[in-house]
């Protein structure tokens, strides 16, 4: 019999690094010169000089490195998709793997919990006045950005807690909150206000100097098949958020189904079934190698005892008033189908953007994300948008990348404008 | 079916079924670990030093260093001579004398005077031990009438050996200190003194860390410390070189020689006797490991004797000793390129770094193919070829010849590890 891991829902399914197996993880680093990993990441956290400061005694320093470069370092150590960036450069895959470069990241940043470090800091007086509309991965960037070059910034929520998907999103168990809430306190720390509770219309952002739009994308999109109304379908955001914000009193169901091939798609079942789901099943409607998922991810949900079908796409879902089975029918096997029986199906196939024109006044694409440019900049001069909302959803480290260009922008912008 | 080997060996007249043996230190000292080190195939035992002195030992007692994760590169003991009553430890060395015939009892002694010394010797020779080790070499003694103080005086040293041989006609082995600039002075003085032969190196006073809690040296008795002795791995190296002096020496190397200092492993072992050692001792691989290190230094000298064609250990103890040569010795009329496997190359770039920065700006960086490329600035210093990271990725390649100088055969290292 296949041995399953027991896990626990709040409790972060890896553990971290202690002094001594840092050490010995930063000692198989070869040290490169002109390090790959470092240009694999996105965001610039520079893992060849955080590495070398903790293989030369400096966990400080490889703090302040991470901090500096990368205001989400706690969050990015554990949902960065490691394989696909600075892990998949290391030159140390040409001998047996990579260093564990996101393991390393997080041992920095829980010394410099440890240690009680404040790395960052803003100058005392700041000037000007910015909004950053939501307080998810890339406003946090932006607003850290702009609170270091002396700005005031106000960062405004619809949400009780500050995090957007990383509070609401994501499996605890993969990312804490208390890593999330370490993170956000560096943001905190350097000055930026948060306002909570609180819906952004287009007009109330007249009062500010420069808007930052980092809005997410929080729509469901349900396919639209039959039986989508029954209670027991779920969108991915609505059902991590629910399970997220009741945790041990969330019940999601007995047998669970959720339909995506993406990291979102696992923690949804990763979930579903450290919540108490007897049976869950991911099926995803391409291949394994075609899943936009970390492997990472596929095999820690195998671990817990999660199936996986692919090559079927969900076709209808039956049920009296509420789910009771699901039809699937081959997404390019036209003579597959399937029938499951089910009490919740989630569908983790994506998220779309909200009425971007009510809450910001800008220019949309066709899909609904805000048509801004490499920069940031939108059609709106003051008005600068990056992350999810602009590039239709990608991952954390590029939201953060993704904002600290937006906020070089914004602050050319300001300068430009007087306000410094 | 497991490779056998004869490592019988004969050391200073005595009989040993291996060279493999405890030196005087905590390994070694009671019954019950000498029973155990025996039976798990410790060729003999220098039991833990006997004086008339007892220890009063200090808490805590030793240290390590570390590199890069890696523990115990080096070890810091600050343990003194035997803290039993000297009749206890003679009643277990006769004892275990009377339990393991077949192996070989080492009554390990130390005296503050010449007639401590005398006395410790009549106790020796009533035992009937086969060997007797004086140790004039322990850094950390209480008392600076005995240990290094002493071995680091050849005048004293001559004065205990005769006082020692004067007493019984029980070979006698001087433990050299490696606190010395020469070790010949002391090593020839014990022999003028009736001593059989040596032993080295015994610890190198150290201090390994600071500790900034207490500002004070590792490892920290009441907020203080004291220098003390550094063995392991790390000081294998300086053991090689004492026992290479003595080895050499016109009259220190007409005796058996027995090797300590850092040997962990059956090549650290096979070192020591290629370079003519007899006898080997260890304490602190044991220390870290355990007693059973002794299988893997039993079982790979006889894979190494195999592959080697040798059937006994006389066959190659003392064979590299006359290839270490004075510097001025060294052919230095050529010099060997490095060679870089394109192949192997990760484009890690170390040796491009250390080339540039510590050697001689040899190695230019493709930074598009990120690959090493050698210019016409190369020595053939190999220092490439010790960074590398990746094995036999750098190996020596082509001899080029110093303008005017005459060609010969050029002996090479192929293999690196």
């Amino acid at each position: 019999m296949s041995k399953v891991v027991k896990a626990n829902y709040t409790a972060e399914a890896v553990a971290g690094f202690t002094h001594r197996t840092a050490m010995e993880e930063a000692a198989r680093c070869l040290l490169c010169h002109d390090a790959p990993c470092s240009k694999g990441c996105p965001a610039g956290t520079d893992p060849a000089k955080f590495i070398r400061s903790i293989r030369f005694r400096n966990d400080r320093g490889a703090a302040e490195t991470i901090r500096e470069n990368n205001i989400l370092g706690g969050t990015c150590a554990r949902v960065c998709p490691y394989d696909r960036l600075c892990e998949e450069a290391c030159s140390r895959c040409g001998i047996d793997k990579p260093i564990e470069i996101g393991k390393l990241q997080r041992y920095a940043i829980e010394q410099e919990e440890a240690y009680g470090m404040k790395t960052l800091s803003a100058p005392e007086k700041k000037v000007g006045n910015v909004a950053c509309v939501g307080a998810g991965p890339a406003s946090l960037a932006v607003a850290a950005e702009l609170a270091k070059a002396g700005y005031n910034v106000t960062i405004l929520e619809r949400e009780a807690k500050a995090g957007g998907v990383l509070t609401y999103g994501i499996v605890p168990s993969r990312l804490p909150q208390a890593v999330v809430d370490h993170d956000i306190a560096q943001v905190e720390g350097l000055g930026v206000k948060f306002q909570f509770n609180t819906e952004v219309k287009a007009a109330d952002l007249d009062a500010y100097d420069a808007v930052f739009v980092g809005a997410g994308l929080w729509a469901d999109n349900l396919p639209k098949i039959d039986g989508i109304e029954l209670d027991g379908v779920y969108a991915a955001v609505d059902f991590l958020k629910e399970a997220r914000t009741k945790a041990e009193g969330f019940n999601p169901g007995k047998k669970v189904l959720v339909v995506g091939g993406g990291d979102v798609a696992v923690d949804c079942a990763v979930s579903a079934k450290l919540l108490g789901a007897e049976d869950v099943k991911i099926v995803y409607r391409r291949t394994l190698e075609e899943a936009p998922g970390n492997m990472t991810e596929f095999h820690y949900a195998l671990s817990l005892g999660i199936g996986m079908t692919t090559g079927m796409a969900p076709a209808a879902v039956k049920g009296n008033g509420k789910v009771e089975a699901v039809e699937f029918k081959g997404f390019r096997d036209e003579a597959a189908e399937l029938t499951l029986s089910a009490d919740t199906i989630v569908f983790a196939t994506g998220q779309k953007a909200e009425d971007m024109a009510a809450v910001a006044g800008v220019k949309v694409t066709d899909k609904g994300t805000i048509a801004a440019d490499d920069a940031g900049a939108t059609d709106v001069e003051k008005i600068f948008a990056a992350g999810d909302i602009v590039n239709g959803g990608k991952t954390v480290v590029e939201a953060v990348a993704a904002g600290k260009v937006a906020a070089a922008s914004m602050i050319a912008y300001l300068e430009k404008k007087g306000v410094k | 079916m497991a490779v056998k080997k004869d490592l019988s060996v004969e050391y200073l007249g005595v009989k040993c079924q291996n060279p493999f043996f405890l030196s005087s230190s905590p390994v070694g000292s009671n019954y019950e670990m000498v029973a155990k080190c025996f039976e798990t195939g410790w060729g003999g035992v220098m039991y833990k030093t006997v004086g008339i002195f007892v220890a009063d030992e200090c808490s805590p007692r030793f240290d390590q260093t570390n590199k890069e994760g890696l523990p115990w590169v080096g070890f810091k003991n600050m343990e003194q001579i035997s803290d039993k009553p000297t009749e206890v430890n003679f009643e277990n060395m006769y004892k275990l004398m009377r339990d393991y015939p077949d192996h070989v009892m080492v009554a390990s002694i130390m005296g503050s005077s010449e007639e401590e010394w005398k006395q410790l010797a009549k106790m020796c020779d009533e035992l009937g031990c086969p060997l007797i080790e004086g140790n004039f070499s322990c850094p950390q003694m209480t008392s600076h009438a005995m240990g290094s103080d002493v071995g680091t005086n050849p005048e004293l040293v001559k004065k205990y050996c005769e006082a020692v041989t004067s007493q019984t006609k029980i070979p006698f082995i001087a433990k050299m200190t490696p606190n010395i600039t020469s070790m010949e002075v002391p090593a020839r003085a014990a022999l003028e003194g009736g001593a059989a032969g040596v032993s080295t190196i015994n610890t190198i006073k150290s201090i390994t860390n600071i500790d900034f809690e207490n500002m004070t040296a590792m490892p920290v008795v009441n907020g203080k410390s004291s220098i003390s002795g550094y063995s392991g791995a790390a000081v294998k190296p300086i053991a090689l070189r004492f026992v290479t002096n003595l080895l050499q020496d016109e009259i220190v190397g007409k005796r058996d020689l027995s090797g300590i200092g850092g040997i962990e492993t059956w090549r650290d072992a096979a070192e020591f006797l290629a370079l003519g050692c007899k006898n080997l001792q260890v304490t602190t691989a044991i220390m870290q490991y355990g007693y059973r290190i002794v299988e893997d230094m039993a079982s790979g000298l006889m894979h190494f004797m195999e592959e080697r064609g040798y059937n006994k250990l006389d066959e190659f103890i003392g064979c590299a000793l006359n290839n270490i040569v004075p510097a001025e010795d060294l052919n230095r009329d050529f010099k060997i390129l490095p060679n870089f496997s394109d192949e192997k190359c990760l484009g890690c770039g170390r040796c491009y770094i250390s080339c540039y920065d510590a050697a001689h700006q040899a190695i230019d960086w493709n930074a598009e193919k990120r690959r090493p490329e050698l210019n016409d600035n190369c020595v053939g210093c190999h220092l490439c070829l010790n960074v590398c990271p990746v094995q036999e990725c750098i190996t020596p390649g082509e001899i080029k010849w110093k303008e005017g100088r005459e060609h010969v055969d050029v002996a090479l290292k192929h293999h690196y590890e």
